[in-house]
């Protein structure tokens, strides 16, 4: 029975990668001994002659001459148990039909553990390329460590200092998306947030640059210590929830509008680096000091400002009276992301309140609402709505007026970017307002306006006080 | 007993070492007769013979090289290189030989050898003479790498070292050998702070000063100026550059929350640059700064006459420590 | 050049007590009793050491080494001197010196382990009294010294051999070991293997005088030894290792020979030197002038020399064997010896890789040790 060896392009000096078959010392049929010069190659380095690692009879030449071929091709079959024939005198015995015999490798000796890295192949000691190992990432069957903080492994070597106190590090991976706004915030305080589960990327940043401070991270986790516990997601499978409470009442009003209520949507992206500026000072005053000042305020602000100034802004479509009823009072909603739904109490007669007294009512509301306390005399009739999707991270939306109202304003998150200020490219304060309102009483002209001036407002808020002074 | 300036310290340890092992030698150009260039060897050749305590031809290679032999053939060879830019003649013999000779035999060939080596500027020397090369030997596998800042230390790290299985390579802060500490001669090498530990050489809680040899002073000062402006610095004397001590450096960062570290040595890939990327990765969620360093700047030594301006002072550590508590 | 340089090189300088026909001289400075017992064993020596040098070539020309650094033509300056050692002698080779390590009772097989890539160094250099080779050129003469040195300061009574090449003795470390050896009268016999050739670089390039002159100007003797002569290479070393151990200082031996292969396998002797060369040297034959000597003189016949040659081919078979057979070190064997004194950094990478590793185990299971 033939047992055939193959015989593999080496390197034969150190990192060759391929070589050229110059002449072939034997032919097919011939017999070799070992360490009989079987071929001439030449290599980058020089012209080499290679020995025959086996003794037996050549079986099959792979490669011509003259051909160039990588380092680890096979190039020769040698046959090294020719039929019970002595092996002087001995033609190879051509295999009948269909039946082929294994092809022994020479040298597998080394094992292949490194062949599953990075497309090496280890069956030489010099590793040339071979054109069937792609580059790829070796399948891992062990899922990487998702260890949150890295510890060192060696305990001290001074006596007199005892082991690192390591704090529980068994926290939640957080969910990276490239989507997700960046936002600035120092080690100790992500990892507090991580801690609390608090999500950074979602809290709007009241330290030096919009930094999230240590504060702001204990103030989410106080305002979400009322939420529902989370948890686990069953893998797998649906889940049937109950349509019903607030989600129930969500889901009819927003239908109801839309298909009532013909909205057009605008869209005005402003610098408000005077307002962020504004709120500074506005905290630094002593009738703040008990009140927590956010953009918010000024949004509001803005917005009634603007609704004293376009009152039809400020109405509603009464369809069984054929009337619009224009309201002489502001209760000014503000939407909130509650553990129960979406709720939108509003501040009733806002259009009467100072500043401060703005501040406490809002901070008031959105208390209440965290709590799961709003009643629905709080949530009833509402005339004009905000709704804080800054709050979120994200840019604008295109907000669904509440019904019963005429118009509704999204207020984006505020971000640091590259804007055109008195001529020159400079890092501004920038937000984006959203406008929704109900055709049917307010033409574009209108809410145009009303928008602009809400816009003109927040981006310099003294001088827009002074103009209406 | 007396206070004892660092360089006797070193003549004391050295002493205890050729005392208690026959096989310690020590070699090197001018450490006989003339007791060495720092007098750090005074007195040994004529206490303990010249086969003992060798004045080598004048060739650093050379002396490494031939350490190297004594060391396989059973000695501990103590090698002084004259001044820490003298050593790059040696440098094959070290990183080619010296460090990877138990590695390369499969720990059949141990190294049991000190180099030691002045190091460091602001004695107004002349080119060659004032730089410090640590990094470029704490970056060497099969390297031990180790600086004293003071006479307690240098008379118990200089008889650890060589009683130290491994090379070590062990850095003397020059400027500050005539510095005198008290120093307890008595106390058991086995209850001495461990060769390759950290130590807080001043406790703190505002923010945490690194550094080993010279600047360990700088910076203790540094701390005692900064106390009167109300910031506690706690100052970390690293000691060892290879190993490194992490478990007492990242327990003080972990405090404190903010680390500066100082080196005499260029910043750029100095000894600042490992410690703060490992105590970045340790620290990270403690960190209420980015850790800074304060070290020399990327240029060669520069003459004398300007040295001041290369080295950091109580100034700079102080500004950088300024930065680090505006985070 | 003056006229003086034909004068330092003339033939009288070089000992030489068998010709490259086959002819024993006698030098009155080294005479050699050798019985024909031991003139056998120089035979077989220098055959079986070149057959296992063949062996290792044809293994790298098959792939199963990376590289290999062939004796060929060196085999009578590396036996003769290897076998003028005494077993209390401490060597300290080259990368070349496989001859050497054959006396030193070293296997070749375990040389094969530094060229497969599977370690640095395959054997204990104390229980064989034979130093792990070298890479860098010349650094372990310095080794060699100061190994010397230490035994002087131990009062043994053994002497070091430092093996070192034409190409090295440019190096500074060989000039500093000849000052340091010099200057502590060190126990250590310089024996340099002037092979022609610094892989392309000739002789010439290296010295203005013949390398062995170099001696005195240090301070010491030094000699030239036809290097393809086993005997005069014995002789030689055998009374320079004795001077050594008299405490009369180092001595250099300058083996004039030629390096017949190439510098290793990855080199290309026909870029920088002419064939008739080898042809011219290959007629100065370190084996055939004592097959020559011995068949001449009656000493050994056809049996003989076919039953060294079935020795040879027996050999070849076991190191190749071996060489296939070698085990794949384990992965965090890379890890090992570091230090002697352990290092917590290298524990934690170590064990960092090892759980990086495991990460892969169940497709890496088939991989057997």
């Amino acid at each position: 029975m033939a047992s055939l060896k193959q015989f593999r392009l080496p390197d034969v000096g150190e990192g060759l990668t391929e070589a050229e078959i110059v002449h072939w010392h034997v032919k097919v049929g011939d017999v070799v001994t070992q360490n009989q010069t079987i071929v001439d190659i030449e290599t980058a380095k020089a012209l080499v002659e290679l020995p025959s690692p086996f003794a037996g009879v050549v079986s099959e030449l792979l490669i011509p001459e003259g051909a160039t071929v990588d380092v680890g091709t096979p190039i020769i079959i040698i046959d090294v148990a020719p039929a019970s024939v002595p092996l002087a005198d001995v033609a190879p015995a051509p295999l009948p039909e269909g039946e082929s015999p294994a092809i022994d490798d020479l040298v597998p000796s080394i094992p292949a553990v490194s062949e599953m890295s990075a497309g090496r192949t280890a069956n030489l000691v010099g590793y040339g390329p071979r054109a069937d190992s792609p580059v790829r990432r070796r399948q891992r069957q062990v899922p990487v460590a998702t260890s949150s903080r890295p510890t060192p492994s060696w305990p001290s070597v001074a006596a007199s200092v005892a082991a690192p106190s390591l704090v529980s590090a068994e926290v939640a991976v957080m969910q990276d998306d490239d989507n997700v706004v960046s936002v600035l915030a120092k080690p100790p305080v992500r990892k507090l947030a991580r801690d609390l589960g608090i999500d950074v990327q979602l809290l709007h940043g009241t330290g030096p640059d919009g930094t999230i401070t240590r504060s702001d991270v204990e103030a989410a986790a106080d305002s979400s210590r009322q939420a529902a516990p989370t948890r686990p997601l069953p893998r797998g499978g649906e889940e049937r929830i109950a349509i019903r409470g607030v989600r129930k009442a969500t889901a009819q009003a927003m239908v109801n509008s839309v298909q009532t209520v013909p909205h057009v949507t605008e869209f005005t992206t402003i610098d408000v680096t005077r307002s962020m500026r504004a709120v500074t000072r506005l905290r630094e005053l002593p009738e703040f000091a008990d009140v927590k000042v956010t953009p918010l305020l000024l949004v509001a602000k803005a917005i009634l400002l603007g609704l004293e100034r376009y009152p039809m802004v400020n109405s509603t479509w009464d369809e069984p009276n054929g009337e619009i009823v224009v309201k002489h009072y502001v209760n000014l909603g503000i939407a909130a992301a509650t553990p129960r739904g979406l709720v939108v109490p509003n501040i009733k007669n806002a259009e009467a309140l100072s500043l401060p007294q703005l501040a406490r009512s809002i901070n008031a509301l959105a208390f209440t609402a965290r709590e799961g306390r709003t009643s629905v005399a709080d949530m009833q009739r509402g005339s004009f709505t905000i709704t804080n999707v800054g709050v979120f991270g994200v840019d604008t939306g295109t907000p669904i007026i509440n019904p019963g109202e005429a118009a509704i304003l999204a207020f984006g998150a505020i971000r640091d970017q590259p804007w055109v200020h008195r001529g020159k490219v400079k890092s501004r304060s920038v937000t984006t307002l959203a406008l929704s309102f109900d055709h049917r009483i307010i033409d574009g002209e209108l809410g145009s306006r009303f928008l602009r001036d809400v816009a003109m407002f927040l981006e310099d808020p003294a001088s827009s006080l002074l103009a209406r002074l | 007993m007396a206070p004892v300036a660092i360089a006797r310290a070193l003549n004391m340890g050295l002493r205890k070492a050729l005392e208690s092992d026959p096989k310690v030698i020590i070699m090197g150009e001018d450490v006989g007769k003339l007791g060495g260039v720092f007098r750090v060897t005074d007195g040994l050749q004529k206490d303990f013979g010249e086969d003992r305590v060798m004045d080598t031809p004048l060739a650093e290679s050379g002396i490494i090289g031939t350490a190297i032999g004594l060391a396989m053939r059973g000695y501990r060879p103590i090698c002084e290189i004259q001044f820490d830019g003298f050593v790059f003649p040696a440098y094959d013999q070290i990183v080619s030989q010296l460090a990877k000779l138990h590695y390369r035999s499969q720990g059949m060939v141990p190294m049991p050898m000190v180099i030691r080596i002045p190091f460091g500027g602001g004695i107004g020397a002349v080119e060659h003479h004032s730089e410090s090369p640590e990094a470029l030997f704490a970056h060497v596998a099969g390297l031990k790498v180790v600086a004293c800042s003071n006479a307690a230390d240098a008379y118990t790290m200089i008889q650890q070292a060589v009683i130290s299985n491994d090379p070590v390579i062990f850095f003397e802060p020059k400027r500050r050998y005539w510095e005198k500490a008290e120093l307890d001669a008595d106390t058991p090498l086995a209850q001495a702070v461990p060769l390759h530990a950290a130590r807080v050489v001043r406790p703190g809680r505002h923010l945490t000063l690194l550094a080993y040899g010279p600047m360990v002073k700088t910076c203790l000062d540094a701390a005692k100026v900064a106390a009167d402006e109300g910031h506690e610095l706690e100052v970390v004397d690293v000691r060892s550059l290879s190993p490194i001590d992490w478990p007492t450096i990242t327990d003080s960062v972990r405090h404190t929350g903010r680390c500066v570290v100082v080196h005499e040595a260029q910043k750029f890939l100095g000894m600042g640059a490992e410690l703060a990327a490992r105590i970045t990765e340790l620290c990270f969620y403690e960190l209420q700064a980015p850790v800074l360093r304060v070290g020399g700047y990327p240029i060669p030594y520069p003459p004398s006459r300007l040295e001041e301006h290369f080295l950091p002072d109580l100034d700079r550590v102080l500004d950088t420590v300024d930065r680090s508590l505006s985070f | 050049m003056t006229a003086d340089h034909g004068a330092l090189t003339s033939e009288r300088d070089l000992v030489q007590l068998l010709t490259p026909e086959g002819e024993r001289l006698e030098h009155p400075d080294y005479p050699l009793e050798i019985s024909q017992d031991e003139l056998r064993s120089l035979y077989r020596d220098l055959a079986l050491v070149r057959r296992f040098d063949t062996e290792a070539t044809a293994l790298q020309r098959q792939g199963e080494l990376g590289i290999w650094a062939s004796l060929l033509g060196q085999e009578a300056a590396q036996i003769g001197s290897g076998r003028a050692l005494l077993p209390g002698d401490m060597a300290f080779p080259t990368y070349r010196e496989h001859g050497v390590a054959w006396c030193r009772g070293v296997g070749p097989e375990n040389l094969l382990q530094l060229f497969r890539g599977v370690n640095f160094g395959g054997w204990d250099p104390k229980e064989h009294n034979f130093a792990l080779y070298t890479i860098v050129i010349g650094a372990q003469t310095l080794h060699a010294t100061g190994y010397a040195m230490g035994m002087q300061r131990d009062g043994a009574e053994d002497a070091v051999i430092a093996y070192f090449g034409d190409g090295a003795s440019s190096e500074g470390d060989v000039n500093e070991a000849f000052i340091f050896a010099a200057s502590y009268n060190a126990p250590v016999v310089f024996f340099l293997q002037n092979n022609q050739w610094a892989i392309s670089v000739p002789e010439e390039r290296q010295s203005r005088i013949p390398l062995f002159r170099r001696a005195h100007g240090f301070g010491f003797p030094g000699v030239r030894v036809d290097g393809n002569d086993v005997l005069a290479c014995l002789a030689v070393t055998r009374k320079a290792l004795q001077y050594a151990r008299e405490g009369q200082g180092p001595f250099l031996v300058e083996a004039f020979t030629y390096r017949m292969g190439a510098h290793t396998t990855s080199d290309d002797p026909t870029r920088y030197r002419l064939a008739s060369e080898l042809e011219n040297w290959k007629l100065r034959d370190p084996i055939e002038r004592v097959k020559a000597y011995l068949s001449r003189n009656g000493l050994a016949d056809a049996a003989f020399y076919e039953s060294v040659e079935a020795e040879g081919a027996e050999l070849a078979a076991r190191v190749r064997a071996a060489c296939l057979s070698m085990p794949e070190p384990k992965p965090s064997f890379i890890f090992e010896q570091v230090y002697a004194g352990g290092s917590p950094l290298v524990d934690e990478e170590r064990a960092a890789f090892e759980e990086y590793m495991a990460g892969y185990e169940p497709a890496s299971a088939e991989v057997g040790h």
